[in-house]
């Protein structure tokens, strides 16, 4: 099969999960045999063109801009458009797969003049990413996402819970939505580390135990939580500091909170980090958190399974599925810095519980969550959408 | 997403301008005059903004036939598209 994908990130361009979600799918997809080019914006440092593991990356350079950023997506939707116009007359692509809204007019346009089935993943609405539709933008990224999933033959979401919202929010009919969770390679947390001298290198001191925090710093992540739960984790063990990675707006006003906590000085912000660096100190962590208030996957959960750091997660949408309480994981109360607390102070305080936890979560993760799997059934999905 | 823009700080306004108007490498680097216009900031605010931008290493400066001129560095491109992400 010769598969056209769309995204607005790609490695090294990384922001969300989006970005590793397609670099996962599509070197999966290659290894099956099918051919894959991934159109994906340019990024300071990153080739124009490369083949990476058999996939062939098409990074568009945006040759106009705009203040705005709707109008800078459509302007970027142009641009993507053309690289695949220009690919297609080389190439003929049987699937156009589009990740998210932010893809949607130029896997729109190229599902009708290349004449195939488009494919779309659904990663988040912005109706569960800002907690309701606020203003003119939202109402029309919202409008782009149905028509987005309008024009799709057929909708992939990552879990039970973004399919209900999808299904209710666009009117959808269910057999039009097929659920394929996210996958993660665990291979790449097959690595020894100093955990001291990782410490170290982060001005972290050896003796410390790490509560981690690795996403976007925006409200939809609710690092908040934890940074109001830090005074009770740090009251019961002293020798805990919370390591926040990640930035994003809202990042200053984490920064004041912390300081509000009184327990600033065990509250660390270490900004975005490099693939490897955020390897190495999530296996130097002692427990990860995801406090999230919306999350319809929640990979970061995964990745910290797979590196067997215990997870103390919301108990929020795909969180929900991938963690089951008190065996793969700790399901904390949604926006309850009390209830996140008291699942590190659990873990911290108990090494069987805290082992029992990681040996059950990295069994999980290789039995559900492999890139080998989601790519099968992706496939099926494009087949349904060929010959369905 | 637009309330979000109301309450953010004008230095990551700025900063989001100009990425979306693709002053994110050197040879597309704007001055301090070319950001006001854009921004439809005052110099004075626009280049604080500017300063703390590039204290926190979002913004990257070079010299040009004798202009200083800004443009987004890695580190600010992912921070402006977390924010839409």
């Amino acid at each position: 099969m010769n598969i056209c994908i769309l995204s607005w990130e790609y490695p090294p361009r990384i922001v969300g999960g989006i970005s590793r979600h397609c670099h996962g799918l599509a070197r999966a997809l290659t290894k099956m045999g099918h051919s894959v080019h991934l159109v994906t914006l340019d990024f300071p440092g990153a080739p124009y063109y490369e083949e990476e593991e058999g996939v062939k990356i098409h990074r568009t350079s945006v040759e106009l801009g705009h203040p705005n950023f709707i109008v800078w997506v459509f302007l970027f939707n142009h641009f993507m458009e053309k690289k695949v116009a220009m690919l297609s007359k080389h190439e003929k692509f049987e699937i156009i797969h589009a990740h998210d809204w932010l893809v949607a007019p130029a896997s729109i346009s190229s599902k009708h003049y290349l004449n195939v089935p488009l494919v779309s993943t659904i990663h988040s609405t912005e109706v569960g990413r800002s907690r309701g539709l606020h203003n003119s933008d939202s109402y029309l990224i919202d409008g782009i996402e149905w028509w987005l999933t309008y024009e799709s033959k057929r909708i992939i979401v990552v879990s039970d819970s973004i399919k209900r919202e999808v299904k209710e929010h666009f009117h959808l009919p269910d057999e039009k939505i097929d659920v394929i969770p996210n996958a993660i390679d665990p291979s790449k947390y097959n690595v020894s580390i100093n955990r001291d001298e990782v410490k170290r290198r982060f001005s972290i001191d050896p003796s410390e135990r790490i509560v981690l925090f690795i996403g976007r710093l925006v409200p939809q992540k609710g690092v908040e939580y934890l940074i109001m739960a830090a005074p009770k984790i740090i009251g019961q063990h002293p020798e805990a500091r919370i390591v926040i990675v990640g930035d994003g707006w809202s990042k200053d006003y984490l920064m004041r909170l912390a300081s509000s906590t009184g327990c600033q000085h065990k509250i660390t912000f270490l900004g975005f980090l490099s693939d490897q660096d955020l390897i190495e100190l999530t296996l130097s962590s002692d427990v990860l958190v995801v406090p999230s208030i919306y999350e319809p996957f929640g990979i970061v959960a995964l990745e910290g399974m797979a590196a067997g750091v215990p997870v103390v997660a919301s108990n929020t949408g795909g969180l929900s599925e991938i963690i089951e309480h008190d065996k793969t994981g700790f399901l904390a109360y949604k926006e309850n810095p009390d209830s996140i607390a008291w699942g590190v102070n659990k873990i911290l305080s108990d090494p069987g519980y805290a082992s029992w936890l990681m040996q059950n979560a990295k069994r999980k993760i290789n039995e559900v969550y492999s890139w080998n799997a989601v790519a099968k059934r992706t496939v099926e999905t494009y087949e349904k959408a060929l010959w369905g | 997403m637009s309330s979000k823009f109301t309450s953010i700080p004008d230095e990551i306004y700025l900063l989001c301008i100009l990425h979306n108007i693709g002053a994110t490498e050197p040879n597309r680097a704007l001055t301090l005059e070319e950001i006001a216009r854009w921004t439809a900031m005052d110099h004075f605010k626009a280049e604080q903004s500017l300063n703390k931008l590039i204290e926190n290493k979002y913004i990257e400066v070079i010299e040009a036939m004798g202009a200083k001129k800004y443009f987004v560095s890695v580190g600010g491109i992912r921070k402006v598209l977390s924010m839409y992400s």
